[in-house]
């Protein structure tokens, strides 16, 4: 237990906006893609620093790992990293609506990230009064060794991830990445003292 | 006509203490002097606002720009494709980004590096922006970055990297693969061979009086010896055959899915074709002779060096017997090679 470690209500008090981002953005997903799309409740887990790479490392076939920082006022900031398996890379296209030979398998991997996750921040950082920028989302190669030299590259020092599990159904086919959002020391007491305003407010 | 004072916050202006007259004249002129292109669109997709880094770089009239669809404006823009990420930027309203390392360019633009670097156009890192001045009016728009530098050194950097790898693969002599590569490889057949019961066989060559040669006309002649010899060897092989260079004057050859009848023929041409070969050094013919051994996997090796084993001792065995011929392994199971 540490100064950064959420409280029991602080959890649950992000569960719930994330919950609300989450679905928001399905929706604008949905209306975007113009197709019913179908979103299972995220389940969140935070993870400790030096646990993430393991946890990483323990779903078998992850393929590919696309990364995208983002920063708000009051020094909201972070990463936020997208986890595909493989069998999941397959129907991107047709999820985007593109031709596949438009484009290559990396860029639609980059297209979906991007808009998961600047959806789901925008409508996140709308909840708690704050506004997102973006920079543009990167793929990490072959992941098992890039991952861990990335983490070991980035630009701050990142004390908290939190893991969501996002599983998007669309139509006839189901869609699976992994969301985890990486945050530093900074940012998480600000997003401590938002969701205890947000608490006080009930 | 919609103005740059919209790119900026306006919390700015509030907390300022400049007039906006002013406020608007230094944006204007941040956005004319910015070495980033922007282009900025409505809804239907139409150019209303260029900097002038884009009309510098495009050298196309404004009336050819401003006012049109920017799918006329530039032909060479992948139309479907970024309809479909200009429709997220205004639907989802976030930001949307292509990035030089999956699509090098946008834009065909010249760049400022044309005689250092070996594009075309301008490498490009471009991003999307949604702009919302209410919610009737929203424009995107397209700040575009010159990464030709970039683009240029991590070519060169790869470049590097893909000619030390090749380095760590090949004698310098002779232009075959070394003894650490070749070695590797022949570990990688092994276990091929043994996983799906597959035949290999190896072939262990070393040429005659070699050190005799070099005392007799001195070790560039040796030189050029190895390598003629290397490059005739290598005309006489299949694709999937590994040759390289074990030591000194001593070659080695994996032959993947080969028995030892096909071995041998391959070691008895080798053997034939190097004693016929024309070699001539200062005008004066040299003639050159190699003694081979031959060994085919057999089901008593545990590991791969046995099998390297068994063919150093059919080599010792050709040398014993007079050099310039083949012998192979004997087995004890000789029942076990077909």
């Amino acid at each position: 237990m540490n100064e950064f470690h959420l409280t029991e209500d602080q959890q649950d008090c992000l569960q719930e906006l994330i919950n609300v981002a989450m679905g928001q953005a399905s929706d604008q997903l949905a209306r975007y893609l113009d197709t019913f799309v179908y979103l299972k409740v995220p389940s969140i887990e935070s993870v400790a620093a030096k646990d993430l790479l393991q946890t990483l490392s323990q779903q078998q076939n992850t393929m590919a790992v696309v990364s995208q920082g983002f920063f708000g006022y009051e020094g909201i900031r972070g990463e936020a990293l997208l986890a595909y398996q493989e069998e999941d890379s397959g129907r991107i296209a047709d999820l985007l609506g593109y031709e596949p030979d438009e484009l290559s398998e990396d860029e639609q991997l980059i297209d979906i990230s991007s808009i998961l996750t600047t959806t789901f921040l925008n409508v996140f950082a709308g909840q708690i009064d704050n506004q997102m920028s973006y920079n543009a989302p990167k793929l990490l190669p072959s992941v098992q060794n890039s991952l861990s030299e990335h983490l070991q590259q980035m630009t701050f020092n990142w004390d908290l991830a939190l893991k969501v599990n996002i599983n998007y159904q669309v139509t006839d086919f189901s869609f699976n990445c992994n969301m985890i959002l990486l945050i530093p020391e900074t940012a998480i007491i600000n997003i401590k003292n938002v969701l205890d305003r947000i608490l006080a407010e009930f | 006509m919609f103005d740059f004072n919209a790119l900026l916050s306006p919390a700015y202006s509030e907390s300022s203490a400049l007039i906006e007259p002013v406020l608007k004249q230094i944006n204007n002129q941040i956005s004319y002097q910015l070495n980033t292109g922007v282009l900025v669109l409505d809804a239907d997709f139409n150019v209303v606002i260029w900097n002038r880094f884009m009309q510098v770089h495009t050298s196309k009239k404004e009336e050819d720009v401003i006012g049109q669809s920017i799918f006329n404006a530039f032909l060479e823009l992948p139309e479907r494709w970024l309809t479909r990420k200009f429709a997220s930027v205004l639907q989802l309203n976030t930001p949307t980004f292509c990035s030089w390392e999956q699509r090098h360019h946008l834009f065909e633009l010249p760049h400022t590096r044309p005689i250092t670097t070996d594009s075309e156009f301008m490498a490009q890192n471009c991003t999307f922006l949604p702009i919302e001045v209410d919610s009737q009016q929203k424009y995107i728009c397209i700040l575009i970055e010159d990464v030709t530098d970039v683009c240029h050194y991590q070519g060169q950097l790869q470049k590097t990297l893909d000619e030390l790898a090749t380095m760590s693969r090949i004698d310098g002599l002779t232009q075959i693969y070394n003894r650490r590569h070749w070695q590797e490889s022949l570990k990688q057949e092994y276990a091929k061979a043994r996983r799906h019961d597959k035949k290999l066989s190896l072939i262990m060559l070393d040429l005659d009086y070699f050190k005799l040669l070099n005392d007799n006309y001195g070790h560039q002649c040796g030189d050029m010896v190895l390598t003629e010899v290397s490059a005739l060897v290598g005309t006489l092989l299949r694709i999937e055959d590994i040759f390289g260079r074990y030591g000194g004057e001593e070659f080695a050859i994996v032959l993947p899915e080969t028995n030892l009848a096909g071995a041998i023929e391959l070691a008895d041409r080798i053997c034939r074709e190097i004693a016929k070969a024309s070699l001539t050094y200062n005008t004066e013919a040299i003639n050159v002779t190699a003694s081979l051994g031959v060994a085919q996997l057999s089901s008593t090796e545990t590991n791969y060096e046995e099998l390297i084993t068994h063919a150093d001792s059919a080599l010792y065995q050709a040398k014993a017997q007079g050099r310039n011929q083949v012998c192979s392994a004997v087995y004890a199971q000789t029942s076990t090679l077909d």
